[in-house]
């Protein structure tokens, strides 16, 4: 399995928009995407749980060569709140309902776009991995903390 | 991921100074090598060892990782 690159970043992104999937970049892959300085080992995409919009996002995923069945077609369809996909040219992580985000429109009214990516705000990644409260994620937060003062301050100039 | 050792402070704004001035090289860095160097494989025991897992909810999720991954992959909560 290669690691996720620009290229494939870019075909997910090209991929979603043509189907009209409704998702966010979170997680660390997100804060990477705001210009975190950090390393991860695959994306985590936060989608909104329509059926439409889970059919939409099994086509999308097919077209980028993950090998889907009919029965995880259903599952995503669905909106299971986690699936791990493994199955495609790189892994990938898709999130339902993230620890510490109520609902999908609110942090969709509050996402960012990077050259087109559709990210979680920066407090909402932080909202969600302080909720998780992993180690991994206990380990991340004092850094990201840090990169968010850093961020607010480039955004005010 | 531990403070910088000498716990260098940059006192306008609160951040060690290491970590500052990694935000600052990584902002004159254009995304695309941002990714290039974010994104790392490696193996993960279990973990990769299937191309597809669904949970219904993220509290079964969460008790998956517990009850199947090795500790110090970091997964289990604190």
């Amino acid at each position: 399995m290669a690691a996720f690159e620009y290229r494939q970043g870019q075909e997910v992104r090209d991929a979603l928009a043509r189907h009209g999937v409704r998702y966010l970049f979170i997680g660390k892959a997100g804060a990477i995407l705001l210009g975190f300085p950090d390393t991860t080992q695959d994306a985590d995409l936060f989608v909104e749980r329509t059926p439409a919009n889970g059919r939409a996002l099994v086509e999308a995923l097919r077209q980028l060569e993950f090998a889907i069945t009919d029965e995880q077609a259903r599952e995503i369809e669905r909106g299971k709140d986690f699936v791990q996909l493994k199955n495609g040219p790189f892994d990938l992580d898709l999130v339902f309902a993230p620890d510490g985000i109520e609902r999908f429109e609110d942090a969709w009214q509050r996402h960012i776009e990077v050259e087109g990516f559709p990210v979680c705000h920066l407090d909402d990644i932080i909202a969600s991995k302080a909720a998780t409260n992993r180690a991994k994620d206990r380990e991340t937060l004092p850094r990201l903390r840090s990169f968010r003062e850093y961020w607010y301050r480039k955004q005010r100039g | 991921m531990t403070l910088p050792e000498d716990n260098a402070i940059v006192e306008q704004v609160g951040i060690p100074l290491e970590w500052m001035e990694e935000f600052e090289a990584a902002a004159r860095r254009p995304l695309e090598m941002r990714l290039r160097y974010a994104f790392i494989h490696t193996y993960k025991p279990v973990l990769d060892d299937a191309p597809y897992r669904a949970f219904d909810t993220m509290a079964d999720y969460r008790r998956w990782c517990e009850e199947n991954l090795p500790d110090w992959l970091g997964y289990g909560r604190v």
